[in-house]
């Protein structure tokens, strides 16, 4: 266990390093560390506008989040999928053949993980605000308390991702019935108790005052879904011998609107047929959209609440321009190669795809926008959600290419992705609060889009594709 | 095939480099093949026949070096070369969630090939895996995705096919079937460009043939004339390649 562990993580390593070059990857932590130090030193300027309870729910939900989309990404997505796949040639994949229960590698894989995205995100973080305590006169027990409180964040999240998707994986409705009750719950204990979901989230609760009560019970929100989860897991060989009529046929006569039909097929039926359009719709999108929200209603009391749903709006946008990952996730260039394609036509071809699932996002603002009352705005939010996707997904191609998971690992990459976005964002988000309707401005986005997209045909045929 | 071809040769590589950070995989190689010929690039492994395969399909960038293939530039016409040519990687990688049906389809509507599932279907038979047309790529065996990479490499016909280690995941009968497959379509006029570390393979079906190791050229040569010194493969790749660990 401890040396499949340890060659799990070696195996993590060299995955990644080999695929960004291990300088880039390395820097990642470092950058986290960067970042978190210099933030550190907006903090009175912060406490002067929001009260300092408030930024630390910001915080921990930001690390609940990460837990869960770590979680999506990693547990749904990539990995234990490519574990069921049969072609992934991955250790966890391979220790099939050693004398090892499947459920043994599963949790080492889990295991590994959560130490992997740890020591990536929550300890640099942690370690570039304890750097900076001095400087901005927070004594050092604050960011050791954070240290517990984050990291718990994070593990709250991953292990409520692990579990529900381990329900769902072993039947969908038990996962209907399990997900409605706990929103019903949910509901139900604000609107008759009024106990504010701050209140539930004991992380947060352990950060406002410690005691060890609160902190073994933070502690069994993540060991009992995570225990739960192993015990239903199931390794998913048993229908090896289900089969399937020819779809690529009728769907490609019916795609026929599509600059590439066959390749447009294909992803539909990729996302389908792996689960992931439910799965990721789910996981990766309304799951994460439902925090943010949270996290957004906090600040309502500071802003007006016309603001908070193009805030909101902006946010899907950038939500929404990763189900870009949806469609490479399965679909890595090696199925390509031995095929007339190249990559320009394959990234217009997912391009396409993508404009596709943006039904989702478009009807999903639309809809908020109705049920939080901001019918007024629900042009401008509309236009902000779609622009800021777009905009998002033609900076994710111009860097990553067809492998947008790069963005998760290398720090070069992810530091320009978070300028690119983060500036059009900031400059948007600033426009939307002088008034709602210049956000319609927005649409001067799919100029640049466009121009990066045009950018990233050339530069992405000019590359070797990685092959994993 | 049109005349230049025929006098260029099938494939023409001018000192093809490949290099991977500080590995060279590929070191200044030239080759030209003949039409109608059943060429075997042997080496073992590491030696950078995959790497060598990839440079002449396009799917990688040479660093140095030119190459021509049914006398298309690889370098300027990747997919053009893609296009006329059958290719089995060496890993066996049908698209997870397609079933084999399905893929050859695929293929069919990528390569524009007419009639691609009555095609299919003698394919299916001959390499016997019309059981297993309807399930998911990710749930077939090693040997069956193989069989169906084979299929989707010479379902178009093509007037070469690069194959990486065309008989790895085969049991003796697939092999048997297989070679004779192989020596039926070179007889025909077309010309097949195999790699492999399994020299009585070369031995056995190939015309010419040449040796890799670490990347570089050791001999160029026919089977024939190895038959005439009395010489088997296996003797005269080790010498070479002991030679060119020492020297
Ligand atoms: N994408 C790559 N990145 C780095 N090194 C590579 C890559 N592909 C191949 N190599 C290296 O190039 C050399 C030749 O590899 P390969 O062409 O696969 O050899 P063979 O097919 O003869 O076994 C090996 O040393 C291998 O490690
Ligand atoms: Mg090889």
């Amino acid at each position: 266990m401890v040396k499949l562990f340890v060659n799990m993580m070696k195996e993590e390593w060299r995955v990644h390093s080999t695929m960004f070059g291990s300088l880039s990857f390395a820097l990642f932590p470092v950058m986290i560390l960067g970042i978190a130090f210099m933030g550190s030193f907006l903090l009175p300027l912060f406490r002067a506008v929001v009260p300092p309870g408030y930024l630390a729910i910001i915080i921990h939900t930001i690390f609940l989040l990460l837990g869960i989309m770590v979680g999506g990404f990693g547990l749904l997505g990539m990995e234990v999928m490519n574990r069921r796949f049969g072609q992934a040639s991955l250790l966890s994949y391979s220790a099939r053949s050693l004398p090892i229960s499947e459920r043994e590698i599963f949790c080492t894989f889990v295991v590994k993980d959560t130490v992997y995205y740890l020591i990536l995100w929550v300890v640099p973080f942690v370690a570039g605000f304890a750097i900076a305590s001095p400087f901005i006169s927070v004594p050092l027990s604050l960011p050791l308390l954070l240290l517990l409180t984050l990291t718990l964040a994070f593990l709250t999240g991953l292990a409520l991702i692990f579990f529900l998707s381990t329900v769902y994986s072993r039947s969908k409705q038990a996962f209907a019935v399990l997900f409605v009750i706990m929103l019903m719950g949910w509901a139900g204990l604000y609107l008759y108790t009024g106990i504010s979901t701050a209140a539930l989230f004991l992380p947060l609760q352990l950060f406002y005052a410690f005691s060890y009560a609160t902190f073994l019970a933070a502690c069994a929100v993540v060991i009992i879904p995570s225990a739960i989860a192993v015990v239903l897991f199931t390794s998913e060989y048993t229908d090896t011998t289900k089969r399937f009529k020819n779809a690529i046929a009728p769907l490609t006569k019916k795609l026929s609107f599509f600059p590439y039909p066959p390749l447009a097929a294909k992803d539909l039926i990729d996302l389908f047929r792996s689960g992931s359009f439910i799965g990721q719709t789910l996981f990766s999108f309304f799951i994460p959209l439902g925090l943010l929200w949270f996290l957004l209603s906090v600040l309502a009391r500071f802003i007006p609440p016309g603001d908070v749903l193009l805030l909101f709006a902006i946010l899907t946008g950038v939500i929404a321009s990763t189900m870009y990952t949806w469609l490479t996730m399965f679909d890595t260039f090696s199925s390509y190669t031995c095929l007339p394609v190249s990559v320009p036509v394959l990234l217009k071809s997912k391009m396409c795809s993508f404009a596709v699932l943006q039904v989702i996002p478009a009807t999903f603002i639309v809809l908020v926008s109705i049920a939080s009352g901001g019918v007024a705005y629900l042009v401008p939010a509309f236009v902000l959600c779609l622009s800021v996707s777009f905009y998002a997904l033609s900076v994710t191609v111009w860097l990553t290419g067809l492998s947008p998971s790069v963005l998760v690992y290398d720090a070069k990459v992810l530091l320009l992705y978070l300028v690119s976005v983060g500036i059009a964002l900031l400059a948007l988000i600033a426009l939307a609060f002088v008034n709602p309707y210049y956000a319609i401005g927005s649409v001067l986005l799919f100029l640049p889009a466009w121009l990066l997209v045009k950018a990233s045909f050339t530069k992405w045929d000019m590359q070797d594709q990685p092959v994993f | 095939m049109s005349l230049m071809e025929m006098k260029q040769g099938v494939i023409e590589a001018q000192g093809l480099v490949k290099q991977f950070g500080d590995v060279i995989a590929v070191n200044n190689i030239s080759l030209s093949i003949r039409q109608g010929e059943l060429f075997g690039l042997l080496g073992p492994n590491g030696s950078g026949k995959t790497t060598m395969i990839k440079l002449l399909t396009g799917q990688l960038r040479p660093t140095a070096g030119s190459a021509t293939v049914l006398g298309l530039d690889v370098k300027k016409d990747p997919v053009g070369v893609r296009e006329r040519v059958g290719i089995i990687p060496e890993q066996e990688t049908p698209p997870s969630f397609l079933t084999a049906t399905e893929y050859l389809d695929f293929v069919g509507e990528v390569r524009h090939i007419p009639d691609v599932l009555k095609k299919a279907d003698w394919w299916f038979d001959y390499l016997d895996f019309n059981d297993k047309r309807d399930v998911l790529c990710k749930d077939l065996s090693r040997g069956t995705r193989q069989k169906l990479m084979f299929t989707q490499a010479f379902i178009h016909k093509p007037t070469l096919a690069l194959i990486d280690e065309p008989l790895i995941n085969f049991d003796p009968i697939m092999q048997r079937k297989v070679k004779d497959y192989l020596t039926e379509y070179v007889r025909c006029g077309n010309t097949i460009f195999i790699s492999t570390h399994i020299l009585e393979i070369a031995e056995e079906i190939c015309s010419g043939f040449a040796i890799l190791h670490k990347g570089t050229l050791l001999h160029t040569g026919t089977v024939a004339e190895l038959k005439e010194r009395d010489q088997h493969l296996d003797d005269f790749f080790l010498s070479l390649v002991e030679k060119g660990t020492h020297g």
